[in-house]
C-alpha cells in the first residue's frame, strides 16, 4: 500500500510533539504554584482538595477498562447490556463513569472499531485514566479520519481483507471505548486472566488483544 | 433550578442528513471534514446543553438533540484508498443538519 | 475559516509514539480546573477551557505542549471571569521564583499529600 500523500516534511513548524524542556516544565510547575497560590487565597480551593482531586484523576487505568471488557467475554448478557448502555454496564462493576455517556463499539470478524479525537483530547479519562501522548498528537489526530489503515499499520495491526473499519470521532458528549474480539485459546482462562490479556491500545484500537502463548 | 427548553429532534434513525456549513464563531463541535458532506443517523443520544453556549459560559439551556452520523468514508474523502466499506461514526447537533439537497 | 485545532484530515507525519511521563504540575492543572468546574464553584468549564485554547492563537497553540495549552487557557477563562488579572498572577509568580529552591521543586513533585 503506497503512502498517496506527496507532503513535504516540514511538519507544520512544530515538533510532531511539543514536549517541554526542563526550563518548560520549571516554568510550568512555578506558574501553576503561583495559581494555586492565588486560588487558595481567594478561598476558591484548598490545597488539601487539590491533593485530593490529584489522587482521584491518577486512579483509573488500563485495569478498569480491562475488568469491563474481561466481564463482557465471560458474560454474554452482560456484554448485551454493556453496548446497550455503556455507563450503566461500568457501574454494574463499580466503575462510575464521570462522562455524559459511554458508548462500548465491539469488533466483530467483519468490523475492526478505532477511536480519535480530531478536535482536542477527548477520551474516556474516568475509565482509562489519561490519553496516550501519541493520541494527542497532530498526527494520530489528523491521519486517522483519513487513513485509519496507514495508521494500524504504524502500529503494527494489518486487518485481514475484507474486515471493514469503523472510526469513532469523539467530538461531542459521548466516550468511546472499544470492546476487542476475545482471542482463540482463552476457553478457560478465568476472569482475573483474560482481564490481564487487555491493552489500553487495544481499548482504542490500534492494536487487538493477542493470543495468549500457551499456557 | 428549571430544566432549559428543548429544541425539538428533526431526525430519526436511518435518515439520511446532511451537514451544514454554517459560519459560526465560537467553539464549535463539529469539524470541517464533515461539512456539507451526507450520511445517516445511527443513533439518537439525547438532549445536551449546546458546547456552543457552554464555552461562553451560557448554562441555562436550551438543550439541543444530538445525534450519532455515520459517514461512508468512500463519500468524505474521494480517492479513499480501500476497497472496504469503511464508515466514519461521529456526533452532531439537530441545528448542524438538514435533509440533504435534492 | 476554520479553526487551527480542526485538524482531521490534514496531512501529517508519522504518528509519534514516545510515551510521556504525566507529570505533577500537569496532574495539578487537570485537579485545579475540575475543581473549578465543579458543582459548587462552576468557574470554569471544559467547553471553555477548550475554546481559551481554541482562541488564544496558532503560536501559542502550536508552541506549547498539551498540559501547558491548558495551564495558559484556564489562566486565560479566570481573567475573562474577573477571579484573577495576569498581573496579580506575575506577581505572584514572582515570589514563587524568590521562594523556590530545590525543596520547593521536590516538594511541588511529591506524589504525596
Amino acid at each position: 500500500m503506497t503512502d498517496k500523500h506527496q507532503h513535504d516534511h516540514k511538519h507544520d513548524d512544530h515538533a510532531p510533539l511539543v514536549v517541554e524542556d526542563d526550563a518548560g516544565n520549571l516554568e510550568a510547575q512555578q506558574i501553576t504554584a503561583a495559581l494555586q497560590a492565588l486560588l487558595v487565597r481567594r478561598g476558591l480551593i484548598s490545597a488539601g482538595e487539590i491533593n485530593l482531586e490529584v489522587q482521584k484523576i491518577e486512579s483509573p487505568g488500563t485495569h478498569l477498562g480491562a475488568k469491563i471488557i474481561a466481564r463482557a467475554w465471560a458474560d454474554d448478557s452482560y456484554r448485551q447490556r454493556l453496548l446497550v448502555n455503556g455507563k450503566d454496564g461500568a457501574s454494574e462493576l463499580g466503575i462510575m463513569v464521570g462522562e455524559a455517556q459511554l458508548e462500548v463499539v465491539e469488533n466483530t470478524p467483519e468490523i475492526h472499531n478505532l477511536v480519535v479525537c480530531t478536535l482536542c483530547s477527548c477520551y474516556p479519562r474516568s475509565i482509562l485514566g489519561q490519553p496516550p501522548s501519541w493520541y494527542i498528537s497532530k498526527a494520530y489526530r489528523a491521519r486517522a479520519v483519513r487513513e485509519p489503515a496507514a495508521i494500524l499499520e504504524e502500529f503494527g495491526l494489518i486487518l485481514p481483507e475484507g474486515k471493514k473499519i469503523r472510526l469513532h470521532d469523539s467530538n461531542a458528549d459521548l466516550r468511546y471505548l472499544v470492546l476487542p474480539e476475545r482471542p482463540a485459546g482463552t476457553e478457560t482462562l478465568s476472569e482475573e486472566q483474560l482481564a490481564s490479556l487487555v491493552t489500553r491500545d487495544s481499548m482504542i484500537g490500534v492494536a487487538v488483544v493477542a493470543q495468549p502463548q500457551s499456557a | 433550578m428549571t430544566k432549559p427548553d428543548r429544541i425539538p429532534a428533526r431526525f430519526q434513525i436511518g435518515d439520511r442528513v446532511q451537514v451544514l456549513d454554517l459560519k459560526l464563531d465560537g467553539h464549535i463541535r463539529t469539524p470541517s471534514y464533515i461539512r456539507g458532506k451526507t450520511g445517516t443517523v445511527i443513533q439518537f443520544c439525547g438532549f445536551f446543553l449546546n458546547p456552543e453556549d457552554l464555552s461562553v459560559g451560557k448554562t441555562a439551556g436550551p438543550v439541543y438533540p444530538l445525534y450519532r452520523v455515520s459517514f461512508a468514508m468512500n463519500d468524505l474523502w474521494s480517492g479513499y484508498e480501500r476497497p472496504e466499506d469503511d464508515e466514519l461514526c461521529i456526533e452532531v447537533y439537530d441545528h448542524w443538519l438538514d435533509a440533504p439537497e435534492a | 475559516m476554520r479553526g487551527y485545532h480542526d485538524i482531521g484530515g490534514e496531512d501529517a507525519g508519522p504518528v509519534p509514539k514516545e510515551e510521556l511521563p504525566w507529570l505533577y504540575w500537569e496532574k495539578k492543572v487537570e485537579a485545579i480546573r475540575n475543581l473549578l468546574g465543579d458543582a459548587t464553584r462552576r468557574l470554569v468549564s471544559l467547553d471553555e477551557l477548550r475554546h481559551g485554547f481554541e482562541s488564544f492563537g496558532i503560536e501559542k497553540y502550536q508552541r506549547y505542549s498539551f498540559y501547558r495549552r491548558r495551564l495558559e487557557a484556564l489562566i486565560d477563562t479566570l481573567e475573562i471571569k474577573g477571579v484573577l488579572t495576569r498581573e496579580e498572577l506575575e506577581a505572584e509568580l514572582a515570589q514563587v521564583k524568590h521562594d523556590w529552591t530545590p525543596d520547593t521543586a521536590g516538594a511541588s513533585n511529591s506524589d504525596k499529600a
